[in-house]
Parts: C-alpha cells; sequence; structure tokens
C-alpha cells in the first residue's frame, strides 16, 4: 500500500442524485497519531460523507465527490517530517486543511504556498501565521486561510472576558466588591504581552478595566510537573480568582493540585488541556470547576449547526471535538467557495474564499483581509466553558454585552449557555466576607 | 590514446579494484543524475533533506566519532548556523551566498565557547556537558522573542535557489564537497590523532601533541560543518525555530551515525541515506512508521555492531596481513605485495 487514502466517495446515484464524475482531492494535515490530528480528520470525514451524500460539490456544469488524503505531519516530533508530509501530497491534492503545532504550520504553509494550493489551517491560533504574511505579501500568501482557533489575540480578549464575567459573579454572589485576582501564566512568548494586558487590566477601573485588585503572578514552566508551590502561593496572597494562561502539558498539574489543595480561588483563563473530554480523569477528578476559553461544548446552539455536529461527534468518536475538528467547518467553507467560482482554478476559487460568509458550527464565519476569521458577537466569539456535573458546559456568553456604552441594551448569548458557578471549597472559604 | 590511458589505469587501479569505490563512485553518479530520472517535488526534496542531514551526521563523526567527544547537544551548532543565517537574511537582507558561510562561522564560535569549558571533561561527563547547551540557547530563544521568534521561530526566510533543480544541486554540490574535505582531513595525520586523541589522551601528550589544540579542532570543524547544515535548512524549510534545537535533532545524528558506522564518514553518510528515505518510505504505514523504524535501527544494531557501512565493507573487503592495504574480497592475493589473502 504507497499511500494511506481514504477514499470517501458515496455513489450519489443510490440517491438518484448526479452522477460523480470528478473528485476533489483534500489533504487533511495532521499528527495522526495524538488527539488533536484524529479530530483533524474525523471532522473532515464527518464533512465529507455529509456533502458527498447531499450531492457532492457541484462546480458550474460537474459534479464532484470529496475525496480525502490522511496527511500524518508527525509534527509534535519533527518539523522536518511535517514538511516532507505536505510535500508529498502537495502535487495530488487540490486543498489542505489542518496543522496544529505553529512553527510547523509556518514550515508546512510554505509549502502550500509555493505549489500554490490553498491552506485552511484548522488548528493554531498564532497571529503571525496570517499577519505579516497575507497582508504583507498578498500574492504569495493568498492561499492561506485559518478556520479555527480564533487567533491568539482575540483568545486573550476571550479570555479576558471570562474573567470578568467570573469578576462579576464573586461580586453578585459573595459581595466581594473588589475581588484580588492573582496571575497564573505559562512561560512561554505568546502569554507575555497577555500577561502583560491581563494585570493592566484588572486594577484599572471599569469599565476600561476590571475594578479589581491584582495581587501577583506566577510563571511556572509550560512542562512543569508540579503547581502546588506557586498555588501556595496564590492562596498565601489572598487571592480569589486565578487567571490563568495555560496551553501546555502544565495545565493538568494545574487543575489537579488546585483541585486536591482545595486552592480558595476560582480558576479561569486559557488552560487548552481542560478542553479536552479527558480533563477529568487527566487531573484524578480534581478538575471539576475549572473554566477556559474553548470553541466547542455540549448543548449549548452557537449556531443551528453546532449542537447536531457536536453530538454527531460524540456518536462518531466517543468525545468531545477538540478546535481541530474544525476541518469539518473547512470542508463547507471549500464547498461553498468551490460552488460560487463555479471552477477549481486556484484563483478563482481563493477570491471565492475571501467573500466566504458562513454559518458554521462555531459561529458566522467571514474572513477579514488577513484571511483570519472575524471576531465578535454575531460572528465567531468562542466560548468560554466551565467542567460541572462531570462535563464541560458553557457559561460564556450569556448575558454579554459587548458594548455597554453606546449599546446599553444589547445583550448576546447562545442558548444553552449555563451560569458560571464558583467552586463550591471557594464560596464556603470567602463566604462570610463581605466588603 | 595515451591521455586517455592515464585517467583509465587510475579508474582500474584506484576505483575498480575495490569494491566500496565503486559504490561510492556509483553513489556519486546517481545522486548526480537523480533529477534526470524524476522531477518529482518531493523525490528532490527528500534527497535535499537527506543531503543536509548528511552533512549534519558527518560533522558528528569527526567529533564525537573520530575525535571521541561525545557531544549530545550537537543540535546547537545547527541551530546556531539556522538562526544566524536567518537573521542574517531577513534583518540585515544579506543574501543567501553571503548568511550561509556566516550562519556556519557562528556556528564555529559556538563551538569554541563549548569546548572551553568541556576541554577537561570526558566521557559521559561530557556528553551530559555539551547536552545543556542547546537547552541553554533554548532558554535565550524565548527570552528575547523580538530578536529570535520565540516558540514562532524565524520565518519568510529567503528560499535557498529560485527552483527546486537549483536548491538541488546546490546542496547536494555542499554535502559532496563537505564529505570529501572532511574525508580527505580524517585520512590525513589530523585524522590519526583525533583517532588518538579517542582511545588514549595521555599517550597523545606524552607524544608531545598538544592535546588542546586538537581537541579545539574538532569542535571547531565539527561546529561549522554542522552550521553550514543548519544554514541551509533554514533556507531550504524556511523556518528557524526552537525545534532546530531540541533533543530530537541532537540524537538524530548519532543514531545515524552509529548506525551507519562511527569513526568512518561514510558511516554516518550511508546511514542517513538509507534511514532518512526509509522513515519516509515507512509513511506508507503511519500507524507502525516509528515502531518499524525502531526495530529497523535495533535490529541492524544488533547483528551490525560496527554500523552498516562497516559490516558491508568488511563483507566486500579484506585487509592484507602484511601490508594492510585493502583488497576486494574476490581476490586470492594482494593487489600490491602478492601476499595470500585468508580466505
Amino acid at each position: 500500500m504507497r499511500t494511506l487514502v481514504c477514499f470517501l466517495a458515496l455513489v450519489l446515484t443510490a440517491f438518484g442524485g448526479v452522477a460523480a464524475s470528478d473528485v476533489i482531492r483534500i489533504g487533511v494535515v495532521g499528527p495522526m497519531t495524538a488527539m488533536q490530528g484524529q479530530h483533524h480528520w474525523h471532522g473532515a470525514v464527518m464533512a465529507a460523507e455529509e456533502i458527498n451524500q447531499a450531492g457532492g460539490i457541484v462546480a458550474g456544469e460537474r459534479s464532484y465527490t470529496i475525496e480525502l488524503i490522511q496527511v500524518d505531519s508527525n509534527e509534535m516530533v519533527s518539523v522536518t517530517d511535517a514538511v516532507s508530509a505536505v510535500e508529498r501530497v502537495v502535487g495530488r491534492v487540490h486543498f489542505l486543511v489542518g496543522g496544529f503545532r505553529t512553527e510547523a504550520v509556518m514550515a508546512m504553509t510554505e509549502v502550500a504556498v509555493e505549489h500554490g494550493v490553498p491552506f485552511l489551517i484548522a488548528g493554531a491560533a498564532a497571529d503571525a501565521l496570517l499577519a505579516g504574511r497575507v497582508d504583507a505579501d498578498y500574492d504569495e500568501y493568498k492561499y492561506l486561510f485559518r478556520v479555527a482557533p480564533v487567533r491568539s489575540s482575540d483568545l486573550a480578549k476571550l479570555s479576558i472576558l471570562l474573567l470578568i464575567d467570573v469578576v462579576q459573579r464573586f461580586r453578585e454572589d459573595l459581595g466581594i466588591a473588589v475581588p484580588r485576582v492573582a496571575v497564573v501564566a505559562e512561560r512561554l512568548e505568546w502569554a507575555d504581552p497577555l500577561v502583560r494586558q491581563v494585570e493592566q487590566l484588572i486594577a484599572a477601573p471599569p469599565p476600561q478595566g476590571l475594578g479589581a485588585e491584582w495581587v501577583g503572578t506566577w510563571r511556572p514552566s509550560a512542562r512543569a510537573e508540579s503547581v502546588s508551590s506557586e498555588l501556595t502561593a496564590v492562596e498565601r496572597a489572598d487571592a480569589h480568582i486565578i487567571y490563568t494562561a495555560l496551553s501546555g502539558p502544565v495545565g493538568v498539574p494545574f487543575g489537579r493540585d488546585w483541585g486536591r489543595l482545595e486552592v480558595p480561588a476560582a480558576a479561569v483563563g486559557i488552560n487548552v488541556e481542560a478542553q479536552s473530554d479527558k480533563w477529568l480523569d487527566a487531573t484524578g477528578g480534581f478538575g471539576a470547576y475549572a473554566a477556559t476559553a474553548d470553541i466547542y461544548a455540549r448543548e449549548v446552539a452557537v449556531t443551528e449547526r453546532a449542537i447536531p455536529f457536536v453530538e454527531g461527534f460524540i456518536d462518531r468518536v466517543g468525545e468531545l471535538p477538540l478546535y481541530t475538528a474544525a476541518t469539518y467547518d473547512g470542508l463547507y467553507i471549500l464547498k461553498a467557495a468551490v460552488e460560487r467560482a463555479g471552477t477549481l482554478a486556484v484563483d478563482a476559487v481563493v477570491g471565492a474564499l475571501e467573500e466566504t460568509d458562513h454559518v458554521g458550527t462555531i459561529g458566522r464565519m467571514v474572513f477579514d483581509e488577513k484571511h483570519d476569521l472575524i471576531w465578535g458577537p454575531q460572528y465567531v466569539t468562542g466560548l468560554g466553558v466551565q467542567w460541572l456535573d462531570g462535563e464541560a458546559l458553557a457559561f460564556w456568553p450569556k448575558n454579554w454585552r459587548p458594548d455597554p456604552v453606546n449599546l446599553p441594551d444589547f445583550e448576546f448569548g447562545y442558548p444553552g449557555a449555563v451560569p458560571y458557578q464558583i467552586p463550591p471549597w471557594v464560596l464556603e472559604h470567602w463566604a462570610p466576607e463581605n466588603d | 590514446m595515451y591521455w586517455l590511458k592515464i585517467p583509465f589505469r587510475f579508474l582500474r587501479s584506484e576505483v575498480l579494484a575495490l569494491p566500496t569505490r565503486v559504490i561510492a563512485v556509483l553513489f556519486v553518479a546517481v545522486l548526480l543524475l537523480f533529477p534526470f530520472m524524476t522531477q518529482d517535488t518531493y523525490l528532490l526534496r527528500v534527497v535535499v533533506l537527506t543531503a543536509i542531514f548528511t552533512i549534519y551526521a558527518v560533522s558528528w563523526d569527526v567529533l564525537s566519532g573520530y575525535a571521541g567527544q561525545i557531544s549530545l547537544g550537537h543540535a546547537l551548532f545547527f541551530g546556531v548556523g539556522a538562526y544566524t543565517t536567518a537573521l542574517l537574511n531577513l534583518r540585515l537582507g544579506l543574501p543567501q551566498h553571503a548568511a550561509i558561510p556566516l550562519g556556519a562561522l557562528a556556528a564555529t564560535a559556538a563551538g569554541i565557547l563549548v569546548a572551553i569549558p568541556c576541554l577537561r571533561l570526558r566521557k559521559h561527563h561530557l556528553a551530559l556537558a555539551t547536552l545543556a547547551f542547546p537547552l541553554m540557547l533554548t532558554g535565550l530563544v524565548f527570552m528575547f522573542p523580538g530578536l529570535t521568534g520565540g516558540e514562532l521561530g524565524i520565518t519568510r526566510i529567503a528560499r535557498l535557489a529560485t527552483s527546486r533543480l537549483v536548491e538541488y544541486y546546490a546542496v547536494v554540490g555542499v554535502m559532496l564537497a563537505a564529505v570529501g574535505v572532511l574525508w580527505k582531513l580524517m585520512s590525513s595525520r589530523i585524522g590519526l590523532i583525533f583517532h588518538a586523541l579517542r582511545e588514549d589522551e595521555v599517550v597523545v601528550r606524552a607524544l608531545g601533541i598538544n592535546a588542546v589544540r586538537y581537541k579545539l579542532l574538532a569542535f571547531v570543524l565539527s561546529g561549522f560543518t554542522a552550521g553550514i547544515a543548519g544554514a541551509l535548512y533554514a533556507h531550504v524549510i524556511r523556518v528557524a525555530g526552537p525545534s532546530n534545537l531540541d533533543l530530537f535533532m541532537s540524537f538524530q545524528p548519532v543514531i545515524w551515525t552509529i548506525f551507519g558506522g562511527a569513526a568512518t564518514i561514510y558511516g554516518p553518510v550511508t546511514g542517513v541515506f538509507v534511514l532518512y528515505p526509509a522513515l519516509e518510505y515507512l509513511r506508507a504505514i503511519p500507524a507502525y512508521r516509528m515502531l518499524v523504524f525502531a526495530l529497523l535501527v535495533l535490529v541492524i544494531l544488533r547483528f551490525m555492531p560496527e554500523g552498516i557501512g562497516t559490516w558491508v565493507r568488511e563483507r566486500l573487503e579484506v585487509n592484507c596481513p602484511h601490508c594492510r592495504l585493502r583488497n576486494a574480497f574476490t581476490r586470492r592475493t594482494c593487489r600490491a605485495c602478492r601476499t595470500e589473502l585468508a580466505s
């Protein structure tokens, strides 16, 4: 077997549709031995099956079925491997979707643009994957788009909004007018601007800031295996809330130590490990009540497509989709673009992709001039999820007022979002305190 | 006709007389003619990367195989070469042909910097000390993200060449030149002293040879060569990032060299040209790729502990017991002194 090709052509004649005469080959790129890559693949397979069953992609006079090619990038281990994997298929595919590790995605997308193959990134958040490339050298990098997750800078905004929500909960439920906030961020460069921004916002008066008190910042290694010393220091600083910026494996020891020590401070922010369905198992059950930014959650109708997709994915794979499963939306976006273009000619499809206005599973997906998703209410916002009763449930946006000054009556939220709950041991610890 | 006889005689007596030399000539010929056999960009890219990693592996062989200065942090030189050429190309706008040698020189300087504190260390102490250097540089990379790009690395580095064909011949040419130069050097007095350093440093000093100078030379040669590999890599991949400095990158030349045969120069060449394409070929079975690869390495090392290159050479050639000259295994008498060869 020379290549691992998953042929998903579901013959349309069985449904009385148009006879499939051509195929569109899409390479699904990801670390296929890791969960992130597997979710890339499952998301794409779900979309391809649905599209093929519904008649495929009709462009002009011709109809196409989708054929997926699995591209195991092994990018967690080797960037060179990732580049070779893409190079191996780039001459045989019309489009590429996926990618996870930022440095590898940088290198893989260089191969894609060299061959003029559109690459829809679904897994790496760094702004610099598109900013400084598409806008600086459009002719070379016009083939790159991002469908998930939201870019890092928007992810930062989202995490701060979650912090604001939790601060508000402390004010309302415990009557603490000026909650004390500690920052625990991994020692990586992406977190640096976020930490600086959060430190300023915490103490700034509303509406620009949170009107809270910043008690300190702790920066463990992204690969730390214990965070108990940092958490003990946080407890000694009398923090009510811990703002987290954790993307690496340190997220698990943080959740485990935080729950095990019953640190009397609610944890909210970014914790990529807490986005996994295996979070509670990984933390020995101590990760309950942790809250993080995410894009998928059970039972929240971000759009009309969100719940069917999430449930369908859980039925198929047995776990909640990671953000890499947004290859599902990537394929639908490609379908719509090819149909609008009426051809597979790359420049025409790129032009059509730029006109995308697609209601996907994570929101209304529209690309800006850098080919990144527009973030905000009515577009893609992301979610705040909290681990409650063994499940990751969305608590944000719910009654969110994006512009309280100019639009004081405009509230935004998704059906199915539940209120944020302060962890019971935190509630108990701070209940007597009233400022 | 007379002038034709000279190269023909040389070919017959110096190349065709030994099977391994025939293999080497065929290998170079296939390498140079490869683009005439296929224009597949993937296959060309595989050979290009194989050639770059060959330079890298050979550099480890010089330092650790020949001179016995075990380096487990060789990615330092590779990474310094990659980052320096990337910075010079991107920030100062230096063209590739200027940035690459300067990247190699920076790696040479890194070699001296590593050598100075490590000169008194031996064996596993030295290995552990060298392991620390790429970790330190990784720390610096994250400490100055404005300059180094942090975990994203430096991107949009200029392509090595405008076409894949030019890129192919540029990299393969540099690889052949680097291997050829190091082969000659290691066959000279320098290589002999490196061997002696590895076997018994005290004896080397007792002979009045400045061991420190030769150790330093090993670091310099190795650093420069690994720096060339790193610089070429940055222009081919177009990203110089922290992965250039990680442990995986440090261990790879060790695996390649030991697989092919250490302290031979041809060993790392064999190792990389067998293992790297094999790993690519194993993409056909992605789920078992790394497992099969690891088993392949283990089996080879179990049955060919001196490395596959050395094993093949020992099967194809025998040393004359009298004059030590190598002869093809088919000969019954030595081609120089006519001594009978053991069957």
